[in-house]
């Protein structure tokens, strides 16, 4: 009964911090707020007793990538301005880029199945994770940090570009 | 009422135990803190060839200035509670928080014993015995870049905003450094609860040398305790203050406020005292000393009561601990300050290859040895 309510109260927070997040004018109050986000989730994982995502959630999204967003937010000046509504035509477009990616969203995850969440907190399956990332998707895990390796290329790109410029 | 205790037993039996083991672990904690920060002044007094504070006293007793703490601790609750007015009243005032309690929290995964008998009652001596209790410590420290960033974010200031900054990118740096320093260890214990860990360590290398993970990590000790240090944003890396330049991340800050900051930061360096004890020098283990007493190579042995063991483990981690506080603050008091380019050019071109290295080093001697 703890786990279920756990799941509600977890999964809500998660859903009314991103809806928060979304009306947020603020870049930096809209950080935070997709900060509680990403800890939500891993509260969640944490009640589904996925122990290894719940600590890699708060590792890499809430302690790695969501810090980096905020360091960038603040060294641009934008961050610190009321921005003008954007043009109507941008408004447009984004709305429906978002409703094709919920209409995406939306078909895969008709094909879920429904999973009956664990009645007692249990083990993680740690060494089962491992097993599948480096047994049969050995391949994907590894190709994964090529990307990573474009994403350093092009940022070493875009830094010394600017330092010739001046 | 008697039902609801049968029913409920295993549970509530565990809870009293767990709400214990807070009091006395975190009391304990939070005494030797307060005590850290007359220890630091005293230590920098003794560095500088001064006194230090030794006024303080009750009842005309000062015993050399340990009340320091405690007339501190008034001074700042009587202080005036200013909030600037351009500040982020919501942020401004939860900053404090978010660097105070990840840190506290982080108590819970660090075992200062083994276990006692109570009433025929087990008692692990630790308050939550996760399987991945070394992943814990890594996601809460990273939380801690949060308090800082915020503190200097919402007070609209631009040194503080500079310091909060530094701070960020300092600490995601060394969190990097921090968590692959520790790889090697995990290869060797083969697990990532704290507990299992020291255990592992009570055991003996050709039958006299204690396995402690400093035995088997020399290297990764010392690149621990740097990137610990940095961590913590103690002097020589404490950029994110710099007193004599830009104050810091909490310049704004008052009262209690600005206490929860300056708290964390001595909590921490008790923090990394205990995981250094607990990963590298064998915790609450104590050289030959089994759960029957000493057992000496030669074949001596000199059995003991089980309580005095558990005493005597639960007093080595405390000395430990105690010793490294002791070398962090010496350290502070004895290096001078890098500069911001020279602590991110440590970080990125010097502790991350030597990291990634004594992985390497570590994964090819176990394969050698046959242990994979």
């Amino acid at each position: 009964m703890i786990i279920n309510a756990a799941i509600y109260f977890f999964g809500g927070l998660a859903a009314l911090a991103t809806l928060l997040m979304l009306f947020q004018r603020d870049p930096v109050k809209a950080a935070m707020l997709m900060l509680a986000a990403l800890l939500a989730t891993a509260g969640l994982y944490l009640a589904l007793s996925a122990q290894l995502l719940a600590v890699l959630q708060v590792i890499l999204y809430a302690g790695a990538i969501m810090t980096l967003f905020i360091v960038a937010l603040t060294v641009t000046p934008a961050a610190w301005k009321d921005k003008p509504a954007p043009a109507r035509i941008k408004r447009v477009l984004g709305l429906a880029a978002a409703a094709v990616i919920l209409a995406e969203l939306l078909k895969v995850s008709t094909a879920l199945k429904t999973v009956t969440a664990a009645p007692e907190f249990s083990e993680t399956g740690t060494l089962e994770i491992a097993r599948q990332l480096f047994g049969p998707f050995a391949l994907q895990f590894e190709l994964l940090s090529l990307v990573i390796l474009a994403s350093i290329v092009a940022a070493v790109a875009l830094t010394s570009r600017r330092r010739t410029a001046l | 009422m008697m039902e609801f205790y049968e029913a409920n037993k295993d549970l509530l039996l565990f809870t009293a135990a767990a709400g214990v083991k807070v009091l006395v672990f975190l009391g304990g904690v939070m005494g030797l803190a307060g005590l850290l920060t007359l220890a630091e002044r005293k230590v920098s007094a003794l560095m500088q060839d001064r006194i230090g504070p030794n006024r303080a006293s009750v009842l005309g007793l000062a015993f050399n200035g340990l009340f320091h703490p405690l007339a501190d601790a008034i001074k700042m609750i009587l202080k005036e509670d200013f909030v600037p007015g351009r500040a982020e009243k919501l942020l401004f005032t939860l900053a404090p928080f978010f660097a105070l309690v990840p840190v506290l929290a982080l108590f819970a995964v660090i075992p200062f014993g083994d276990y006692v008998m109570v009433f025929g009652y087990q008692l692990d001596l630790l308050i939550a015995d996760l399987p991945l209790g070394l992943f814990f410590v890594l996601a809460l420290s990273g939380l801690a870049i949060y308090g800082v960033f915020l503190g200097g974010w919402a007070s609209k200031n631009n040194f503080a905003l500079l310091g909060a900054m530094r701070g960020a990118a300092q600490m995601i740096s060394y969190e990097v450094v921090l968590g692959l320093t520790l790889v090697g260890l995990l290869m060797i214990y083969g697990s990532a609860n704290l507990q299992d860990m020291v255990r592992a360590q009570g055991r003996l290398l050709f039958g006299f040398l204690p396995a402690w993970g400093v035995v088997y990590q020399p290297f990764a000790f010392l690149l621990f305790l740097t990137a610990a240090i940095a961590e913590n944003k103690r002097t020589p890396f404490d950029l994110v203050e710099g007193e004599s330049e830009i104050i810091g991340y909490f310049m704004e800050y008052s009262s209690m406020r600005f206490a929860a900051f300056m708290f964390s930061e001595f909590v921490e360096i008790i923090l990394v005292s205990m995981l250094a004890a607990t990963l590298f020098f064998g915790g609450w283990q104590v050289p030959y000393l089994y759960e029957t007493g000493f057992i000496l190579p030669g074949g001596a042995a000199l059995p003991l009561n089980h309580y005095l063991v558990a005493a005597l483990q639960v007093g080595a981690f405390s000395v430990k601990t105690v010793f490294f506080c002791w070398l962090m603050l010496v350290i502070r008091w004895t290096l001078p300050r890098f500069r911001f380019d020279q602590l991110m050019g440590l970080c990125w071109k010097t502790l991350l290859p030597l990291a990634l290295l004594n992985i390497l080093i570590t994964g090819a001697v176990l394969l050698a040895l046959g242990k994979i």
